[in-house]
């Protein structure tokens, strides 16, 4: 039997060959003929086999367990003590901190500011996106040029972008509320107000994701089969109607990929807000308009020196992305399953109005011959010549 | 598609991942045994972090070609909010100290509480040095248990820059000795100055001061005691020197003598030159500030500004740092050798006439580098800084210092006096000052 000696190779791609046969089955110690050493290199074969896997991704978990899983752990550890940043670990509180945080109005303060700005920059940072993702879809010349331009303000760091925008927001000063009072529009208190400043820190935010989420769902929309688009062409569908019905549909794990990173991204604003009114003595605006919960973590921790409590935020802010996390894969889930055909009995419609299309089409085919396939098939493939 | 378990896996480990980076702590110093002296042969890098503008970087290459051997690696940083920051993050990890760090006065109740994370220079022949001070200031590097932490590089007696061309067009004495005489002279008090400031507001339409933030630090520091009494409990509450005080610079803003700029920034130093406002409190340091701000925003000595020998409510003194060697120093005998010779006589006047930063080493105050005149004074319309912050220093008082002192004055008072210039009402805006307060968990 060749079996055996293929699988003293040990090598996984080495057991391809045996087919049907499954290679750990017993009936390999048939062969008497085998050495001792013959069965030590199985047995090592058989372990290499099972365990090397393991071994060749575990770099990246020794390293998660190592910049990730520990500091999470002693994170805990810490918030559950009355530890001082300077004086180091006090008495041990039990849940003390997270209580003190759960009724401190700095901390709902900072909650409401993380997810207004996070709604003001998710929602028109994806819904723009898709919409460039579309276009830059479409038979345009010099694509790779758009492509670029789109990603150049994902290249430009954080910091510089937010000093940029800071300059052009300042309220005496800035670029923004000089253009309004040339228009006769009353300055935006841009830097002490909450939904203003909310604004101007969404469109840093907005201002550098858009293009590169536009680009990941634009690789996406790449990878929609043509031949559905030109199939529902000829049905007579519209761009519309092939936008939402074949491409959204298709682009929909990307879809929760973009959504997902964008909310543990969102909820995890720290730069912006941090560096927007840099002279601010409080973090996050004098009367804390847009200090979000990173950045009240983290006056809470270096400001204010009360590690514990910090703690205690960073953990809370780990469940509520979880959470949230969570809560959009559900939704991002159900809507995009929604859009792939809406009700059942709208999809009885459409296979209805399908059938009577291509059944029209036949038809027409039939008695103008085979040149107008020919004249609806040509356009379409040039389209896919890129 | 579906997404299978396995990616949902893979989902929250990325997930826990992401908030995993968030806190990570080393530690460990290693007390170096007391090295040779650094030579040619036995080259040592010394790492030195101040702020603001201290004026020592010129220092730095002469003591390098002085000493062979040396070579010094500075940070500057912006101001001295993040450089608490930045201490304060270095101090809890337990590494990345420097060899020489500055410390403000306003922190100094923070780090008396880990004073014994800093070396003690009496082992480095501070107590032969001692007397080259005004005594107050070595007093204030003294911790509880007498050991002195900090060599003392410059205070901030405050007096007031004012812009001459301003007083001038409102009619108003622009004189150095008149102008002082109008705040009230050696009796200045914080009512003749807001009274000034109501005539300067009458006649132009414009403001008297930047904005209240200064002001107001200013009238708490010059207070016996300020937001802690001298046997470290807080003194807010229930403190009516503090409030009465808080009552008249809120009625000033209400006037319209603030013009609400935004500390630090001045509109990139535009605030100076379009005659925003006349007049500052200006602690010595701050001269180099201002110099600054207006050539940044393209101005020079003929933007009118000057400064006189006044200061309302008597003798102030804002800020002033210290020299120390954090005690996990490689070359604690190095850093001290640098750090005697960058706050000597010589090098703080040198430091004075580059930053203005007026020195707390007697000598310096004398020296003619100090009284004669530079940069600044040109600057300054030719006003005798260095004399004018002598005569300034005399009578200021060391307030104590409690834990917290910074985080009150920039999270509590400081969102106040900006909501004052907003035009808060004065006890709303300390109604809220004090809920502040409470929910800082300031004890």
């Amino acid at each position: 039997m060749s079996i055996l000696t293929n699988n003293a190779s040990g090598t996984p791609g080495a057991a391809a060959p045996t087919g049907e046969q499954p290679p750990g089955k017993r009936h390999r110690r048939a062969d008497p003929a085998a050495g001792k050493k013959t069965r030590r290199r199985q047995r090592w074969g058989r372990l290499d086999f099972k365990y090397s896997p393991y071994l060749y991704v575990s770099p990246f978990f020794i390293l998660f367990a190592l910049v990730g899983l520990f500091p999470l752990v002693y994170t805990f550890v810490v918030s559950i003590n009355d530890w001082d940043l300077l004086g180091g670990a006090g008495d041990w509180v039990g849940l003390e901190n997270y209580a003190a945080e759960l009724s401190s109005p700095l901390f709902w303060n900072s909650l409401f500011n993380t997810f207004s700005i996070f709604l003001l920059s998710a929602i028109p940072q994806l819904l723009v996106a898709t919409f460039i993702a579309a276009m830059l879809d479409q038979n345009i010349r010099a694509k790779t040029f758009w492509r670029m331009s789109v990603l150049i303000p994902y290249v430009v760091t954080p910091v510089a972008v937010t000093l940029i925008f800071s300059s052009a927001f300042d309220e005496k000063y800035g670029l923004i509320n000089n253009l309004l009072q040339v228009i006769n529009i009353d300055p935006v208190a841009w830097k002490s107000e909450v939904l203003p400043s909310h604004l101007a820190i969404a469109t840093m935010v907005n201002w550098r994701w858009t293009g590169y989420n536009a680009l990941i769902l634009l690789a996406a929309m790449q990878a929609v089969p043509r031949e559905l688009h030109e199939s529902a062409a000829l049905d007579g569908a519209g761009s519309m109607r092939r936008f939402f019905s074949i491409t959204l549909p298709s682009i929909r794990p990307t879809m929760i990929f973009v959504i997902i990173t964008a909310t543990i991204g969102g909820l995890q604003i720290f730069t912006e807000p941090k560096l927007f009114n840099a002279s601010s003595s409080v973090p996050g605006g004098p009367e804390r308009e847009y200090q979000t919960t990173v950045l009240y973590l983290w006056d809470l921790a270096f400001n204010r020196g009360d590690f514990g409590r910090a703690s205690a935020v960073a953990w809370m802010l780990f469940l509520i992305i979880i959470v949230i996390g969570l809560i959009n894969f559900v939704l991002s889930g159900s809507i995009a399953s929604a859009s792939e055909g809406g009700s059942r009995k709208r999809r009885r419609a459409q296979r209805l109005a399908h059938r009577n299309a291509v059944r029209q089409a036949k038809a027409k085919v039939a008695s103008k011959g085979e040149r107008l396939t020919d004249a609806a098939a040509s356009p379409k493939d040039g389209d896919s010549h890129d | 598609m579906k997404t299978s378990r396995k990616s949902k896996l893979a989902q929250s480990a990325a997930l826990l991942g992401t908030i995993a980076l968030l806190a990570t702590g080393c530690g460990g110093a290693d007390n170096a045994a007391d090295a040779e002296p650094a030579s040619v042969d036995n080259p040592v890098t010394l790492t030195v972090t101040t702020f603001g503008t201290m004026g020592l970087e010129a220092l730095y290459e002469k003591y390098e070609k002085e000493n062979p051997g040396v070579s010094i690696e500075a940070t500057n940083i912006d101001t001295g909010g993040n450089a608490l920051v930045d201490w304060k993050t270095k101090q809890a990890s337990g590494a990345g100290l420097p060899d020489l760090q500055a410390v403000e006065e306003g922190w100094l109740g923070q780090v008396m509480a880990v004073s014994d994370s800093f070396t003690d220079l009496r082992d480095y022949g501070i107590e032969d040095l001692k007397s080259q001070w005004v005594d107050w200031k070595v007093e204030q590097a003294t911790d509880a248990e007498g050991r002195i932490i900090g060599y003392g590089t410059d205070i901030g007696p405050e007096g007031l820059c004012y812009n001459t061309k301003l007083l001038e067009q409102a009619d108003m004495p622009a004189e150095r000795t008149e102008f002082a005489e109008l705040i009230g002279g050696d009796d200045a008090s914080w009512e003749a100055y807001f009274a000034a400031g109501k005539k300067y507001e009458e006649k132009t339409g414009k403001a008297w001061f930047d904005q209240s933030g200064f002001v107001w630090n200013a009238m708490v520091n010059q207070l016996d005691e300020g937001y802690y009494k001298s046997d470290g409990s807080l003194n807010i509450q229930g403190n009516a020197e503090l409030n009465e005080r808080w009552k008249q610079l809120a009625g000033a803003a209400e006037a319209g003598l603030s013009s609400g700029q935004t500390q630090w920034d001045w509109g990139k130093g535009q605030a100076f030159l379009d005659g925003s406002f006349a007049t500052m409190p200006c602690p010595g340091w701050m001269l180099g500030v201002v110099k600054g701000q207006v050539e940044g925003a393209g101005g020079d000595a003929s933007s009118g500004w000057d400064f006189a020998d006044v200061f309302p409510g008597g003798p102030a003194n804002w800020g002033g740092t210290f020299l120390t060697i954090p005690a996990t120093s490689k070359n604690p005998a190095e850093a001290a050798k640098l750090a005697t010779w960058l706050t000597d006589a010589q090098s703080q006047a040198a430091a004075f006439e580059t930053a203005g930063t007026f020195p707390s080493n007697l000598e310096a105050q004398g020296s003619e580098q100090v009284t004669g005149s530079n940069e600044l004074t040109k600057f300054f319309n030719d006003a005798p800084i260095g004399q004018l912050l002598a005569n300034r220093a005399e009578g200021v008082k060391a307030q104590f210092k409690g834990a917290d002192d910074s985080v009150i004055q920039e999270q509590v008072f400081g969102p106040a006096t900006i909501a004052l210039d907003g035009g808060k009402d004065g006890q709303a805006a300390w109604d809220e000052a004090m809920s502040t307060l409470t929910n800082l968990d300031i004890k």
